[in-house]
């Protein structure tokens, strides 16, 4: 472990320490949000597996799987997209086409979720209908659609100041947390495409 | 969540955060509303949970008022009270539930919690381990304004229509769920849901910037095992925060889009009400050591300075915290041996919970091992820190009886299970929150508040303390049940009532001895004694800097040599020796 001490009197702002202790902040951060999404998905699956069928009633509709399952591709490519603007920022490029590509990709998923919740809504399924069927659907894909939503505006702001290169191959803390961030959003919807559409 | 953005440092070559020299003008919205400074938001916070802790007494003098005299309007402030609470001036049983709800919420996620933690993690933190500030200062202010935010949301409750939140600061489902049980009311429960979910932002955020903190800006020379206790207090109740809170806000999440958006997580019809108790008693159980553990820090600070003697059993008392820590988040089902729970899993619990005797036992003999044949001086903080001792002990035990399920079948749901959970609440977290008031009041002021009112303060609180809560002991074993707005409906509870009677008083004794402490408090800013650097000579960092430190805490980064607990050192003239001054020739130290 590190004891760089920070006095701030005698310490002038070592870059690499001061990237390393935000990376570790996010670190933490982002295992708080593990627990969040653990939180959800726990009471998803004791909900899930004490109703005797599921879908509860065969009236209500199947959640889209393969539609579901290339927006899933699209967030999938769009943290493989965020990592290239890295690569290319470490090494001296600006990286704004990625960059650009992956809020792109971030907002398609969005639309697409949108379109499959207004889908649903017209099917009849809604918060308040077909039970804890509708009840889990709507809150974990609306807490992680929040998330997403989050990620593409830190992405976007990430992108407007890049276009006046704000980040160089030396100094682009915000871009790794902005990428810890997303990736984690990206890994949390594969949990939530198991547990939700596939099993 | 949205908090992400902002966890990031300033790039090289900006000046991070405005740590100028000592005494730099700043303007009075930088210096005292959005201050970047660990000190003034550690400070911050301890006002602020002042002020919930006089709104939170309040509604506790609410409480016992209507236990003692039932149906008898209220003197006074009876009739300014809003229809939702009482009407002519006499209490409604609507309006006593919120009067017991919000006052657990209260003092749960707006006094103890932002005191012990807020108040002394901000201000001690960076100046015991020798750094500047806080690793992220930025978010740290954000974390005290979520605070604020979640403290006006919660109290607003009380003015919207149908009143505050009815249901227990537990709000067990499906009667905290179901807006049909609220008349369609349910605004005061959801924005109890929402109060708790912008607060656990605030924990989070604090927590993260704690960790941070705390593994990567130690002064060099600080190891993790020249620590000061109350900093390894604070590091696991940042985990356990990190860990534990998160599953509440998704709970809350669940319980808001049930009364909100129709939905049926916990609804007893086509959901799982008990599924509200496992999430909340999962964050719920680890509440409780978030709640102590910093607690038992400061006292673990106290005591060897009064004693003059090194803390007994540095290690074991670390390791006794990582293991409530942990043991902490596998004993949540205690909460729910009535619940229907299958047998052989509430003895699991049942003995899960046992165990955590042993890292409790283990502090409680160690701290006897620190004051055993010290030579003692009884000041106001040595007062409450030993108070906090022994207060822990009977309330530690009353815990052991209950983790037994057969025990807790008869106890459950009854006054037993109030007072026990008084002596660790408030004769535990909040006499250790006084001790550590009256000890660090000299570091955060410049000056010493004064000996006898705090002793006529502690004594007062002690034996009201006392008073109130032991007898809830005998009225909860003779069958008086929690959450009832008039005992003397129930006949078996008519011989009891003069118990409740006394109770009340005593407890109007404590709230008035309260008074005490704040007159002292703030006469003491401007004509308390002045305090110097060291007035207790204790070891750790912050007493080798001024009272109250300036911004950025330390002229030049310390080098610490020793642990934290030098006292009373064979082979040196001085009875202390502080963690940066070198051991001279020949000293006997007890750490290396």
């Amino acid at each position: 472990m590190s004891t760089a001490a920070l006095t701030a009197h005698d310490s002038p702002s070592d870059h690499h320490a001061s990237q390393r202790t935000a990376v570790f902040g996010m670190t933490i951060f982002l295992a708080s949000e593990a627990m969040l999404f653990a939180g959800l998905i726990a009471g998803y699956v004791v909900l899930r597996l004490s109703s005797p069928a599921w879908p509860p009633s065969p009236d209500l509709p199947k959640l889209p799987v393969v539609l579901t399952g290339i927006n899933t591709v699209f967030l999938i490519t769009s943290s493989f997209t965020y990592h290239f603007a890295e690569v290319a920022v470490k090494k001296g490029k600006k990286g704004t086409a990625w960059l650009f590509l992956t809020v792109l990709l971030g907002s398609l998923f969005l639309c697409i979720q949108g379109y499959e919740w207004y889908h649903m809504h017209h099917e009849g399924l809604w918060f308040n209908t077909g039970g804890v069927y509708g009840s889990s659907f709507f809150v974990l894909t609306g807490f992680h659609g929040l998330h997403v939503l989050i990620g593409v505006l830190m992405i976007a702001w990430a992108l407007i100041r890049q276009l006046g290169g704000a980040y160089t191959a030396q100094s682009h803390t915000y871009l790794i947390l902005a990428g810890m961030y997303w990736h984690f959003v990206d890994v949390v919807w594969l949990f939530l495409y198991s547990v939700l559409y596939l099993v | 969540m949205s908090t992400s953005a902002t966890i990031f440092v300033p790039d090289a070559g900006q000046p991070s955060v405005d740590h100028g020299h000592h005494g730099h003008e700043q303007s009075f919205f930088s210096k005292y509303i959005w201050s970047l400074d660990h000190k003034m938001i550690g400070l911050q916070y301890l006002w602020t949970s002042f002020f919930f802790l006089f709104i939170g007494g309040l509604l506790a003098m609410g409480i016992r008022y209507q236990l003692a005299y039932p149906g008898v309007p209220v003197p006074l402030i009876g009739s300014l009270l809003p229809s939702t609470i009482a009407i002519d001036g006499v209490i409604l049983p609507g309006g006593y539930n919120m009067f017991f709800t919000m006052h657990a919420t209260v003092m749960v996620f707006l006094v103890v919690m932002p005191l012990l933690i807020g108040g002394f993690g901000n201000y001690l933190i960076p100046l015991k381990i020798g750094a500047g500030d806080m690793a992220f200062p930025t978010l740290n202010a954000m974390s005290y304004w979520l605070y604020v935010l979640s403290g006006i949301l919660i109290l607003a409750s009380f003015f919207v229509g149908g009143g505050a939140a009815q249901s227990g600061w537990t709000a067990y489902a499906p009667l905290s769920s179901t807006p049909a049980y609220m008349n369609n009311t349910q605004m005061g429960q959801s924005l109890w849901c929402v109060g708790l979910f912008v607060n656990g932002l605030s924990s989070i955020a604090g927590a993260t910037n704690y960790i941070t903190t705390i593994t990567n800006m130690r002064a060099p020379g600080m190891t993790m095992f020249r620590l000061p206790l109350s900093v390894w207090a604070l590091f696991i109740t940042a985990w356990l925060l990190i860990l534990a809170v998160p599953v509440l806000s998704a709970a809350a999440a669940m319980l808001f889009a049930d009364l909100n958006f129709g939905t049926t997580f916990f609804a007893a019809q086509g959901g799982q009400p008990l599924l509200w108790q496992h999430l909340f008693w999962f964050f719920g159980h680890p509440e409780v050591y978030i709640m102590i553990l910093p607690a038992m820090g400061l006292v673990s600070e106290i005591l060897p300075v009064f004693a003059r003697k090194p803390i007994f059993g540095y290690k074991a008392m670390v390791w006794a915290m990582v293991a409530i820590g942990f043991l902490g988040f596998i004993v949540w089902g205690h909460h729910m041996f009535v619940s229907g729970m299958n047998l052989t899993l509430g003895a699991a619990f049942s003995v899960s919970t046992m165990i955590i005797a042993v890292p409790s036992a283990i502090k409680t003999f160690n701290w006897m091992g620190t004051v055993w044949r010290g030579s003692i001086e009884f000041t106001t903080p040595m007062l409450f820190a030993l108070a906090f001792v022994s207060m822990f002990v009977i309330g530690g035990l009353s815990g052991i009886f209950m983790a037994s399920t057969p025990v807790d079948l008869f106890v459950h749901n009854s006054y037993f299970i109030v007072a026990h959970i008084h002596y660790v609440l408030f004769g535990g977290s909040l006499f250790g929150a006084f001790a550590a008031i009256y000890f660090w009041y000299p570091k955060m002021f410049g000056r010493m508040m004064n000996e006898t009112l705090g002793k006529i303060h502690f004594f007062a609180t002690f034996i009201f303390f006392n008073l109130t809560f032991f007898p809830m002991h005998n009225l909860g074993l003779g069958g008086m049940m929690r959450r009832i707005a008039d005992p003397t409906v129930y006949e078996h509870l008519r011989a009891l009532q003069p118990i409740n009677i006394f109770v009340s008083w005593a407890a109007f004794g404590m709230g008035l001895a309260t008074f005490i402490f704040i007159w002292n408090f703030i006469w003491s800013i401007r004509h308390g004694k002045p305090a110097g650097k060291n007035p207790w000579n204790a070891t750790t960092l912050e007493w080798t800097v001024p009272s109250p430190p300036g911004h950025g805490n330390f002229d030049v980064t310390p080098t610490v040599y020793n642990g934290p607990y030098e006292y009373s050192v064979p082979g040196m003239d001085k009875d202390y020796l502080p963690q940066n001054e070198k051991a001279p020739e020949g000293a006997r130290l007890e750490v290396h």
